[in-house]
């Protein structure tokens, strides 16, 4: 007896170390940002915000995400954000091939800077609502621009992306969550 | 010219903290509190207190009108970590989910006292005193002493 347990014990070094390998494996693997945060308010209705119009685009409150026919994208955004930019193209090709309803949020801007871009390089929003202080955004949890939610249609949100949306991130992540959100029963 | 040096050494050590201490922060005592336990979302172990960063200020100010409205600090912790999640508290809850990160350390420190106490118990056993020599022993030991001498 005395010495089976003598024998375990000279495993436990080796146990140890398999435990740790397997802990920092998962960071690894998973490849998962721990400074990108998730959203406290997962599954739950997107916070009701007070936005301003942005010269003659049309605007867009809460009811606009509740209780549609189509999930949304709520974008937030801003003219001095060089993501923002680089996201740009693949919001337009979320709106032209996906058909994908998208609302922006601009954020503490510029009027003139966030006319300008959207003059300049397309608008892929359906709707833009304007956060001047950035107050309505400190409701919603963000903390960077571009954000993007993904809302369903009773208005829940279902998924939020920190950061640009790049290709492998309309593709792999948006795209299918839009689906699975069209394909389920309301 | 030693104290001489001496002296820029700590003038500058001095007056370095005192110009970085920019952040003297708010009179009210409940918001100095609120913005030193809770974190800079943009530079992730920084306090509101520390920071400049454009949300910090917001937040500060999100803080501050609350404070106004009359809200305590814990409905506007609650406020935040409902949006925010509990990251934002620089100092984690002592919740269910946490209690190995509260207790994690304590139960190591145990695990070591335990080793070491094995360790030293386990090494006292050779420190106990030899047994005296038998008699046979001591007249062998005699004659080779003997025998060494001559």
């Amino acid at each position: 007896m005395k010495n089976k347990l003598k024998y375990f014990y000279s495993y436990v070094p080796l146990i140890i170390f398999s435990i740790l390998v397997l802990f920092f494996a998962r960071q690894l693997i998973l490849k998962e940002d721990p400074s990108e945060l998730p959203s406290a308010l997962l599954d739950e209705k997107f916070p009701s915000i007070t936005l301003s119009r942005l010269a003659d685009y049309e605007l867009f409150s809460n009811k606009n995400l509740m209780d549609t026919d189509n999930p949304s994208l709520v974008n937030i955004w801003s003219s001095w954000c060089v993501p923002c930019k680089v996201e740009h193209e693949f919001l337009m090709r979320m709106r032209e091939e996906h058909n994908i309803i998208i609302y922006g949020i601009n954020y503490k801007d510029n009027k003139e800077d966030a006319l300008k871009v959207l003059d300049l390089n397309d608008n892929p929003f359906y709707a833009i609502g304007v956060d001047q202080d950035g107050m309505q955004s400190i409701n919603l949890g963000v903390y960077g621009v571009p954000e993007t939610f993904i809302i369903d249609r009773s208005g829940n949100i279902r998924y939020r992306h920190v950061g640009p949306i790049l290709e492998y991130d309309m593709e792999k992540i948006i795209l299918p969550i839009i689906i699975k959100i069209k394909q389920e029963k309301l | 010219m030693r104290s001489l040096i001496k002296f820029i050494f700590f003038f500058f050590i001095i007056t370095n903290s005192v110009l970085a201490a920019d952040s003297s922060g708010p009179k009210d005592k409940v918001a100095y509190e609120l913005y030193k336990e809770l974190r800079c979302l943009v530079c992730q172990n920084q306090s509101l207190l520390e920071s400049n960063a454009p949300l910090a200020l917001d937040l500060k100010k999100v803080v501050m009108d609350k404070i106004e409205l009359g809200q305590s600090k814990s409905e506007i912790k609650t406020f935040l970590v409902d949006r925010y999640g509990e990251f934002i508290l620089l100092k984690p809850k002592y919740s269910i989910q946490n209690f190995l990160l509260w207790l994690g350390p304590i139960f190591f420190l145990l695990i070591g006292f335990f080793i070491t106490f094995a360790f030293l118990k386990k090494q006292s056993v050779y420190k106990e005193e030899p047994l005296p020599l038998t008699d046979e022993e001591e007249n062998s030991l005699k004659k080779i002493l003997d025998n060494n001498v001559s």
